[in-house]
Order: structure tokens, then sequence, then C-alpha cells
């Protein structure tokens, strides 16, 4: 069960469906490559975006779906944390899912960036070489962009290789793949114990660590001084919780997609919906209480500026707009609250609800960017206004249907919902291998922790420069990537622990779910 | 993996003790030049002079010939001039109407340049260090390393940042005629008012080798806005000799300083004898 290979009667028709869904996303794709070719040939004229304080917007649709991506892999990570830590066999099903989903996000979040800059090769070049902490960049750039990556990839993989290296022994064209993701898995009870306590560790630093990096993309916002409207400390709080909601809407909607398949409707069953439903109809409620608090505290602003924003969304030129995604976001707390009441999950309801709430978290997201360049003018240049180009809306079409499209190769490839839970089994028992091996495997994972430590403290100072002035050049070019990768080692600590080979013998089966 | 199960402890330690010497040395190497850089910045501290400018709007009749000039010398580009480029122009000298005012009264528009901030919030967001504050004082920009992400233009409260959405575009007859001191730049960068400091460079050049300092007369209309400017509005000079012409103006009764709230301490100044903040 699990693998969406796995075929049934009608697998014609799935195949036709599969087949047509990619080849339309990849159309998607290659309209987004042609719009960005365009930007790249004409200038970011093509774009709706123009001079702040000469009726434009330098910030716009790009960067609204810079934070809805990030927003997206920090939801996927804690989903998967969460399950782990706290052994939520529940919603197990569910966590590679999180993981794929945090995986493509954090991709999509760097092409959303690289989409938005108006030199994406000095970008490339420059951001390891000069990057600076004092900057808020610098931690979407080191520590979401970079390091997110690996250490999801890090435990994605881990967390596959025993499916994969069952999928491994059933043969298939796919084989070689599969033994490559299974890294050397023999299923030997040490491999599982060591499995268990890396996902745990891994989760347990993962969690704080994208904390960190999604609360950065508040920042940019938040430390504005110049910026009525983003000034302020709820940016950071209000931007985890509005990426936890659309998290879970996403989560949503894939696991409603992924459950039409038969072979895993048993898996992914109503409770997990259920879940789903009840987290997204809290959060939602916690973010209204932010926003409420935000535009109370804004009415009341001492500067004229910051009321005039808040005036704009409430009964201005964005009100319509700001109208509706809080619409969109009451209606379907209200509906999940109700279900939460009748102990009655509906999972077309649920799917509808995650849906509204990801439209009003797009809609909310472009109202936090724009209004404040538009409106939000300090001296009294002429009111701006923003709408996003063809330019742009294809841009961003191609990358959400890459996102999808990578999705759906995923699932193709390889279970999207684990065959083998390992890793969450209170029961797994300790097994242990020889003391002179397990001492060579701790000595080697400490000395790769260790190197790592030293590598992202020596880099992350040499960027920094404490000490000295604060706009100047890292001591050493290139050392923000001495940072990244001394935080990659120190995640790739864990691939040391695990992959190091054992010599114990293999047991007779996995262990199935 | 073979040699892992095969190699000895000793072996292995020996092994792992390489390594980490090496990693150690790799990682504490830069510890001198750290040391040394912060000795620099110790003996350098603040420049010589510290450049700042003052604009008397009770003299200021807004006839724009400071924008013009300002053009002019720097190579700004008329970008923004076609229908279809709305929102698209620089001026690194604007003229912006004062609250309050109808936008077509002429005598009510104020002079802004770029404040070159004595705490810059630009310089604080760039993300690799594109835009800094020199020796003395001002706030520049590095063309080459600016990859266009537009925060500083976000940051700044002035809005005097300008990104160039499209390549620059000068009339025909103006191609031939841009000033070679100052360097054009490309698509995709920000760009601003840099007070002149191609005209300040060759002051100072002159200055060396005649073998004399600096003189507040010189620099009085040093920047081509203060140059044009028929009613002698605008004054530059150096905030650090307490008895240059701008240094006085600073003090005079009259001053203002735009946004002063936010902290960021602009080097222009503003004179009006009703210190009617815009």
């Amino acid at each position: 069960m699990g693998s969406l290979l796995e075929v049934d009667g009608r697998r014609g028709s799935s195949e036709l469906r599969w087949w047509s869904l990619a080849v339309f996303l990849a159309g998607l794709v290659a309209l987004g490559m042609f719009g960005y070719a365009q930007q790249l040939m004409h200038g970011d004229l093509v774009s709706g975006l123009r001079t702040i304080g000469q009726g434009g917007a330098a910030w716009g649709l790009y960067i609204v779906f810079d934070i809805t991506f990030v927003g997206l892999a920090f939801g996927g990570l804690v989903f998967m944390t969460v399950v782990r830590l706290f052994h939520l066999r529940a919603l197990r099903p569910l966590s590679r899912m999180a993981q794929i989903m945090a995986l493509i996000s954090l991709g999509m979040a760097g092409l959303c960036v690289i989409a938005d800059l108006g030199r994406p090769l000095q970008g490339l070049l420059n951001f390891p070489k000069y990057a600076r902490p004092m900057s808020p960049f610098f931690g979407t750039f080191s520590l979401v962009t970079c390091t997110g990556c690996v250490a999801t990839f890090i435990y994605l993989w881990l967390d596959s290789r025993a499916d994969a290296a069952t999928q491994a022994a059933r043969g298939g064209f796919l084989r070689p793949l599969h033994l490559l993701m299974a890294a050397g898995w023999r299923n030997t009870p040490a491999e599982a114990w060591r499995h268990k306590q890396t996902s745990y560790l891994l989760a347990l630093a993962l969690l704080p660590f994208m904390l960190i990096g999604a609360s950065t993309l508040g920042f940019v916002f938040g430390i504005q001084a110049a910026r009525p409207g983003w000034f302020g400390t709820l940016q950071a709080p209000g931007f985890v919780v509005l990426a936890l909601i659309s998290s879970m809407g996403v989560l949503t909607l894939i696991a409603a997609a992924a459950r039409r398949k038969p072979s895993l409707a048993a898996a992914i069953r109503p409770e997990i919906f259920g879940w789903l439903g009840n987290m997204m109809w809290i959060l939602t409620a916690v973010y209204l209480y932010i926003v409420a608090i935000e535009e109370l505290t804004a009415s009341y602003a001492a500067s004229a500026v910051e009321t005039r924003v808040a005036d704009s969304l409430i009964s201005g030129a964005y009100a319509v707009p700001f109208w509706t995604a809080m619409a969109c976001f009451v209606v379907p707390a209200v509906l999940l609250f109700l279900q939460f009441l009748r102990r009655r999950v509906s999972v077309a309801t649920t799917v509808i609800c995650a849906l509204l709430l990801n439209a009003a978290a797009i809609v909310k997201r472009l109202l936090i960017v724009v209004p404040s360049q538009t409106e939000g003018l300090l001296l009294p240049y002429p009111k701006g206004h923003y709408l996003p180009s063809w330019v742009e809306l294809a841009v961003i079409g191609g990358l959400i249907a890459l996102g999808v499209l990578a999705c759906l190769v995923f699932a193709r490839l390889f279970p999207i919902v684990p065959l083998i839970t390992l890793a969450d089994e209170r029961s797994v028992p300790h097994a242990d291998e020889r003391p002179k091996q397990r001492a060579s495997r701790l000595f080697l994972t400490g000395a790769t922790l260790c190197a790592g430590l030293a590598l992202a403290v020596t880099g992350f100072l040499l960027s920094a420069r404490f000490g000295t002035e604060r706009w100047q050049d890292p001591l050493v070019p290139f050392s923000p990537i001495l940072f990244i990768s001394g935080m990659v080692l120190i995640f790739g600590s864990a691939l040391v622990y695990e992959l190091l080979p054992d010599a114990g013998k293999r047991a007779p089966d996995p262990v199935n779910r | 993996m073979s040699f892992l199960r095969t190699a000895t402890r000793r072996g292995l330690l020996g092994a792992l003790g390489l390594l980490g010497t090496g990693a150690a040395a790799f990682a504490l190497a830069p510890l001198r030049r750290v040391r040394m850089a912060i000795d620099d910045v110790r003996r350098k501290g603040r420049g010589k002079h510290w450049w700042g400018m003052a604009i008397d709007l009770d003299l200021c009749t807004s006839c724009g010939a400071c924008v013009v000039a300002c053009k002019s010398e720097n190579n700004v580009p008329n970008n923004g001039s076609a229908p279809d480029h709305a929102g698209a122009g620089i001026a690194w000298m604007n003229l912006v109407p004062k609250e309050g005012s109808e936008s077509n009264d002429p005598i009510e528009l104020l002079p802004t340049p770029c404040m070159h901030c004595e705490n810059p919030p630009c310089i604080k967001v760039c993300p690799v260090n594109a835009t800094y504050q020199n020796d003395e004082g001002l706030v520049a920009m590095i063309y080459d390393r600016c990859i266009g992400c537009r925060y500083c233009e976000i940051a700044c409260p002035y809005s005097v940042r300008f990104f160039n959405w499209t390549e620059p575009n000068w009339a025909e007859e103006h191609k031939n005629l841009l000033n070679p001191d100052v360097s054009t730049r490309p698509e995709g960068v920000v760009e601003k008012c840099t007070f002149c400091s191609q005209r300040l460079r060759k002051t100072k050049e002159n200055a060396r080798l005649d073998g004399r300092e600096l003189v507040d007369e010189e620099l009085q209309k040093l920047p081509a806005c203060a140059q044009a400017c028929p009613a002698e509005a605008i004054v530059f000079g150096d905030l650090a000799d307490g008895k240059s012409r701008v240094s006085r103006l600073s003090r005079s009764p009259r001053v203002f300083r735009l946004l002063e709230h936010l902290g960021a301490r602009p080097k222009v100044f503003y004179l009006s004898r009703d210190r009617r903040e815009s």
C-alpha cells in the first residue's frame, strides 16, 4: 500500500489524469518561464512594481509569495516535528507530505526572491560573498533558504530509508533510485533504534531553528521604523501564526488529493481532517486576535500616517480586499469550530475551509506588504497604487505549478504515506551495537557536530564583525558560506550518526505499520 | 566506508586528530585579520570632514534649477518620462509639496536630496553592504555590488532612493553630453544623491596638489544643486568645521530637520522662519 505507483482497476484513466495534469502544470511552468524571460529582457518595468513616492510600490507579489512559501515550509516542519516529538500516531500518515511540502516550498521561496531581484546573478554571487547578519535578509538567505533546505532534506531522507529499502526489495525500474535512498538500510534493530534517536533530536533542533528562520521574515517588515503599518513587535508572531494557518490548509489539500487514491484512502482517515480542521480554527482565532490588536492600536496611534494606513484598510482604498480576507478567515473558522462541536468530520467542508483560509492568507499578506508603501508615505508624496502585471502573475503561477508538479512526481516515485513507522513507535526496542563501534560512531558524530559549531560561530562572527563599524564587509569574503556550511554540518552530523554502517545482523522483515 | 571497519582505533584517532587540527587551524586563521581590522577601525574613527547641507526655505523660490542641474551633472536618466513608464522616474533632487499645500502651488515645494543621515536606516538593511557610510559621513553606493532587492528604498523614510526599473534612457541630444566624471547606472540597481562626490573628490585633489587645506568658500556651492540655485538657498560644507557657513546655519534658531523623531539624524538642515516641518 501507499505508493501512487500501485495500480488498481482504473489504472488507465488515472494514468491519463496524471499525465494530463502534469502536462497542464508543465504548460504553466513554461508560461512562467516566458514571463520571467520578458522580465530579464525588458527589466522590472514589465512588473506592476514602481518607485515608492512616485505612485508605486517597490515590493509586491513576489515578496508576498516568498512569505507564503517560507510560511508553508515552516508550517510543514512544525507539523512533522510535533508529530515526531509528541508521538501523534494519528497524524503520522501526513508527516512525509509535510516534509515534502516544506522542502519544495523552501525551493520555491528561493526562486521567488530571485524573481524579485533586479540583478539575480549578482544576487547569487554577492549573497554568499557579502551577506551581513545586520540585515534580516541574512537570516532568510542563510537559515531559511540554504540551511532549511538541507536540514529538511536530511530529515526526509533519513525518515524514508526504511521505506526505500522496502521499495527496492520489490524491484522495478526505480530500484537504483530506491537503493540510493535506502543508503544501506538493513533493518537491523540497532539501525531502527538509532533512527528513533536521530529523528527525535533532529526534530528537536529543527523546531527552534525554523522558528528563528520564519521570524526573521517578520523582522524584514517589523523593524522598519520608516514604514507605518510595519513597525511593531507583532509582525514576527503574526507571520508565524499565518504561516501555520496556510500550511495546515495546504496540507489538508495535499491529504485530500492523496486520499483520492483508493489505496491511500484507508490510511488517510477522516479523523486526520478533524485534527487539521481543529488546528486551523484555533490558529485562525489566534490570528484574528492579533489582527484586531494591531488595527485597534494603529487607530489610536499618535502618528497621522499610522492611522492613515490603518484607515486605508478599514474603510479606505484597501477596505474591500481587507474585509473579504477577514470574511474568508471568519467563515471557515466558524465552520470548523461547528464541526468540532458536532464531533462529525466532513472532509469536503475541511477542504473548502482550507482553500478559503489560504486565499485569505495570501490576500492578508498582500495587505501587509503593499499599503505601507502606497499609503504610508512620511513625506507628502502622492499616494501610490499597485496591481500585479501579467508577468508577475505568470511567474507566480509557474512557481506554484512547479511546486505542485514536484509534489506529484515525488508521489509517483515514492510512497507519500510512510509504509514503515519506526521513528514514532515507542515500542522500538533498545538495541545497541558493540561498545567499540558505538564509541567510534559517537566520536565521529561529535567531531562533525563540533566542526559544524566551530564553522558556524566563526562564519557568523566574521560576517557580523562585532566590535567594528556596523557597515563593513565580512572580514573574510564568503564567510557567510562558512556559517551556512557550519549549520549544514550541524544537521549533517545526524547523517554521520545514522549512515555509518554497523555490524548487526539483518532483521527478518521490516516492521510494517 | 569499509576502511572504517578495518581501521584500528589508534589509526582512526590519529586521523581524526589530524583532521581536527586542520579544521581548528582553518577556523582560527582569520583571527589575526579580525584583530587587525578592529585596531584599524579604532585608529581611524570618524574622518576629518563631516559633510552636510543647509537649504534656506525662506530664500528658495521652488524654481527647480537644482533639479535640472542635478540631473545634468549626475547623468540621471529620463526613465519614467514615457506614458507607460509612470512611476519609474529618477530624481536625485526632488521637489516635494509641503504638507497642507496644494501640489500646484510652486512656492510650497521642498527640495529633497538624499539626507545622508548619520544613522542611516537604508544601510542597516542592505543585505550585501552595497550601500555604506564613508569616513566623511556620505552615504554611498557600490553599484556593481547592488543586487536590486530594493530593501534600502523601502527603508528610506524620505523616499529618495530610486531603482532603475529599466535601462537608463536619455534624450538623443543628451547622450553626447553625459558627464564623464560620473558613472552611469545599469538596470536593476538602486541609485541616489551623492552630494556630488565627484566634485568633492576633484576639489580635494586640487587642494592637495596646491598644498593647502580646503576652504569653506570653495565648498559652499560645490554640489550642482547649490551651484545652480539662483537664490543661493542651498549651502554645502563641512559640519565638523564650526566656522563653516553650513555649520553656522545648522545652529540657526530657524533650523529643522525632516522626520527628526525617527532618529536617523539627517545631515540636510532646513531653515524657515515658521520652522514648519513638511
